[in-house]
């Protein structure tokens, strides 16, 4: 995009911003920014699978319920947030290994059902380990001795930290040897097989690390929730949701995950208190217009705006 | 008590038969992942609903009304929503059959609330014996009509003039097209006959169980496990996965209990999906 | 193997659909350096022998060796990346990437052992581009060149991995007569400053003719005849397949009559 420095220039701006924006807001707007962040990391990790490689995890939201659900039972156990959550993750990262190797030979409409179908065993499957797990009633974890302001402004900030991790690292991702490889498959499967990519390396590890940032933000909203049920983590609308950011913001572009996340939380905030019964449709009606009007995603919409007004100009210029 | 445990599943198996079958026609042939599809079954239950209450009309009869409503309502969705953004790839046919059920389930909240419904008629509760077992009249009839319309559904595929045409389609769109078949209009007949048959398993499903809202996401998850068990498009292969699928979930239910039939349903299709992608019978279509 | 100038050796490769057998016990081999033409009428088993090699079919019977090696069941990957590459007939570029960058991909993954920087690789793929004439268009999207720079960016992004040997699969394809002019100067100075061994797939003689060392001619998934292109084009097993039994026939009484 711009020019290298001014980027680094504009994203520490960015940062921090964000970081002493609470200052200004109330506590619900705070829990609101932290939902928007969240669901940016969980975008991230479905932008990486679908909008790069062409694989869509239609039920990559497991990983979501594994990390809440590892570390709300490793705490229940008395292990401390700061090494449960690594546990989470490694869980999360194991089962997409696991899963992912023989499941992402298949060609992509069965990947996407296939993970639908993961997702939902692992869900029955919580339900009913009930020792472990509480079952359809949910579980506990460890309430923070603290005022709620600084709880909430704890959860933020590690949300915010998660969200520049996930996306700074999965744009040097996309611009490494290995991004390209992730690319090619989505650009040309076969022909990728045949340039020396080992494709099947590139999908599981692609996953994995898919897996790892959800889950850990998965952890975080357990500890943050302080409750959470089987429903609740591994639910299907996390899923329908985050492939509507990516949409929205626009597949395969870094700032699209954010940017779709601030866009669609914002939009449900305010369709919620309007719509409450219809809340349903209007969803069903705003993921129709996405697709209508913006099936590339606001970002390409207003580059390719922006791409008119250049050549618009040069024209006058040339006359 | 395995007489009984056999008869149960078979008459289970034969209404998921007729439900699988209009889900994998649809991705099979028309490639389309519906993910409103248990939205539409559960609008087939309630329009039988409306008219047993108003005409005292049994569902047996207007299961017919249910499968013209559908099929038209699956025309419209499919030549309005569906096709103008096949480009789109998976990801828009996935999101936008989701945004479909969406709004059919917000309509069903709407008019009919959550709670469960139930079609009272008046022969309910007589059964009748074999051998040892008892087998209910009502879901008795429920399952001869769904076998009859899935033999009616093969019938249409194989002699009628519109089902040839969509068969070719299926077989190989260029040289459908090189024929001059139209093969938009196939691909939409065949969607709207996935609909129909959806619309008609509601009426169907409604003589036996009650429904409400709740129930559109566990049948989207049971017609994903009868098309992939079948094979995606085969009308006897997701005939074959719904009995599989009636078996699994009676032995289930005896030998493991209830709450994980769910969870068993996942692991078959997971491990067919494993371990043969294109479905127990092969790649082949309709027969 | 024995003369160690044999780079490439294709033993009873066959490769059935059910009762159809595309590929019927083909064999032979490719020196260092040689340009070998792979002909035939079209359905013959020339895509299909190369899928077979490059490892993108699994084969019903058969054996490759490269470099020695048995690479009978390694992936396409491992192939290409121990130097046995391909194009294709219809093209299949990285669609969404630019020229530059399906070359880049070639850089970076061909020939796995050796050093895959971004910049080293960025270099060696600029200097392939220049070496086929496409740098000026380096930065186009693939969609948005002709066909014969389609062609010349798949060849490009096979040197790329640095290559022994390459298949290239009927690349005169949909070009006119000036641009396969272009296209075989092209590859005949690429053969030489790359040191490849070639094997050239068409299916229209005359293009194999001028610049195939030896030609080996398939019909209906067996071969029927290896040699020198002069021997090759008179025999009569050839014409036959191309021309069908009554042209040979006629042409008997022909010169028969004569």
């Amino acid at each position: 995009m711009l020019n290298k420095k001014v980027n680094i220039f504009l994203l520490f701006i960015a940062i921090a911003l964000f970081v002493f924006l609470p200052r200004f807001l109330t506590g619900y707007w705070v829990r609101v920014l932290t939902t928007i962040f969240m669901y940016a990391v969980i975008s991230q990790g479905m932008n990486l699978m679908s909008g790069y490689m062409g694989y869509l995890p239609f039920g990559n939201a497991m990983f979501f319920g594994i990390g809440a659900y590892v570390t709300a039972i490793g705490m229940s156990k008395g292990l401390p947030f700061v090494l449960v959550i690594p546990l989470a993750a490694m869980t999360a990262i194991l089962f997409s290994i696991l899963l992912g190797t023989p499941v992402l030979r298949l060609r992509g409409h069965y990947f996407a059902i296939a993970t639908i179908g993961m997702s939902g065993a692992l869900l029955s499957v919580v339900q009913n380990a009930t020792e472990i797990t509480g079952g359809a009633m949910g579980t506990t974890l460890p309430i923070i001795d603290k005022a709620p302001g600084v709880v909430y402004n704890y959860f933020y900030l590690a949300m915010l930290g998660l969200m520049v991790t996930t996306t700074l690292s999965i744009h040097f991702l996309v611009k490494s040897k290995f991004g390209f490889g992730i690319r090619s498959i989505k650009a040309n499967e076969e022909a990728a097989d045949s340039m020396g990519i080992n494709t099947t390396f590139h999908k599981v590890t692609a996953w994995a690390i898919s897996a790892f940032f959800t889950s850990i933000a998965g952890g975080l909203y357990a500890y943050w929730m302080s409750f959470i049920g089987p429903d609740e983590v591994f639910d299907v609308m996390i899923a329908v949701n985050t492939i509507v950011i990516m949409l929205i913001g626009g597949a395969g572009s870094i700032l699209g995950p954010i940017i779709g996340a601030f866009i669609i939380e914002l939009f449900a905030e305010v369709a919620w208190s309007a719509f409450l019964e219809y809340h349903l449709a209007v969803l069903g009606i705003m993921i129709v217009a996405i697709v209508i009007f913006v099936p590339k995603g606001v970002i390409s919409a207003i580059t390719d705006v922006l791409k008119r007004k250049k050549i618009s100009v040069r024209k006058k210029v040339t006359l | 008590m395995g007489l009984q445990m056999l008869v149960n599943a078979i008459l289970l198996g034969g209404l998921y038969a007729l439900m699988g079958i209009g889900f994998s026609l649809q991705w099979g042939i028309s490639g389309i992942i519906n993910l409103s599809y248990g939205a539409m079954v559960m609008l087939g239950s309630y329009i039988s609903l409306e008219i047993f209450n108003f005409f005292q009309i049994d569902p047996f009869i207007s299961m017919i009304m249910s499968g013209a409503i559908l099929f038209v309502i699956g025309a419209i969705i499919y030549r309005g929503l569906l096709q103008p953004f096949l480009k789109g790839g998976i990801v828009f046919t996935l999101i936008l059959t989701y945004a479909t059920r969406l709004i059919i389930e917000n309509i069903i909240l709407k008019v009919w609330s959550a709670d469960y419904r139930t079609i009272r008629l008046s022969y309910v509760g007589s059964n009748f014996q074999f051998g040892n077992a008892y087998v209910p009249l009502i879901k008795f009839l429920a399952f001869l009509l769904a076998g009859v319309l899935v033999y009616l559904t093969y019938l249409f595929m194989m002699k009628t003039k519109t089902g040839k045409g969509i068969q070719a389609v299926a077989l190989d769109k260029e040289g459908a097209q090189a024929v001059g078949i139209d093969v938009e209009k196939m691909y939409m007949i065949n969607f709207a006959v996935g609909t129909a048959l959806a619309g008609i398993t509601g009426s169907l499903w409604a003589t036996i169980y009650s429904f409400s809202p709740h129930l559109i996401g566990v049948i989207v998850g049971k017609v994903f496990i009868i098309a992939i068990l079948g094979g995606l498009g085969n009308i006897w292969g997701a005939a074959a996965g719904g009995l599989l699928l009636g078996f699994a979930e009676v032995a289930g239910a005896s030998f493991i209990g209830s709450e994980w039939q769910e969870a068993i349903g996942m692991v078959i299709m997971v491990s067919v999906l494993l371990w043969r992608p294109y479905g127990l019978m092969g790649k082949k279509f309709f027969a | 193997m024995g003369e160690n100038n044999t780079i490439l050796k294709i033993e009873s490769l066959s490769k059935h659909f059910g009762a159809l057998k595309a590929v019927d016990n083909v064999s032979f081999e490719v020196k260092r350096g040689e340009i070998v033409g792979l002909i035939g009428p079209n359905g013959a088993g020339k895509t299909t022998v190369t899928n077979l090699v490059n490892g993108a079919y699994l084969k019903t019977t058969g054996k490759v060796f490269f470099k020695g090696s048995d690479v009978t069941n390694l992936k396409p990957f491992q192939i290409a990346r121990m130097g046995l590459t391909r194009t294709y007939q219809v093209v299949k570029p990285l669609v969404g990437m630019t020229v530059e960058e399906n070359v880049l991909v070639g850089s970076l993954f061909g020939r796995g052992n050796r050093d895959s920087k971004m910049v080293n690789a960025t270099r060696r793929a600029g200097e392939i581009l220049k070496l086929v004439g496409l740098d000026k268009k380096k930065d186009f999207l693939v969609s948005d060149i002709t066909l014969p720079d389609l062609k010349k960016m798949e060849f490009a992004r096979v040197l790329a991995m640095e290559p022994e040997v390459v298949f290239l699969d009927e690349v005169m394809a949909g070009l006119n007569p000036t641009e396969v002019e272009e296209a075989s100067k092209l590859v005949k100075k690429v053969r030489i400053e790359k040191e490849l061994s070639i094997v050239y797939i068409e299916h229209i003689m005359k293009a194999v003719m001028g610049i195939s060392d030896r030609i080996v001619v398939l019909h209906h998934g067996k071969k029927i005849v290896e040699g020198l292109p002069q021997k090759v084009v008179n025999d009569p097993a050839v014409i036959e397949a191309y021309l069908g039994k009554r042209y040979v026939k006629g042409m008997k009484e022909v010169n028969n009559e004569g």
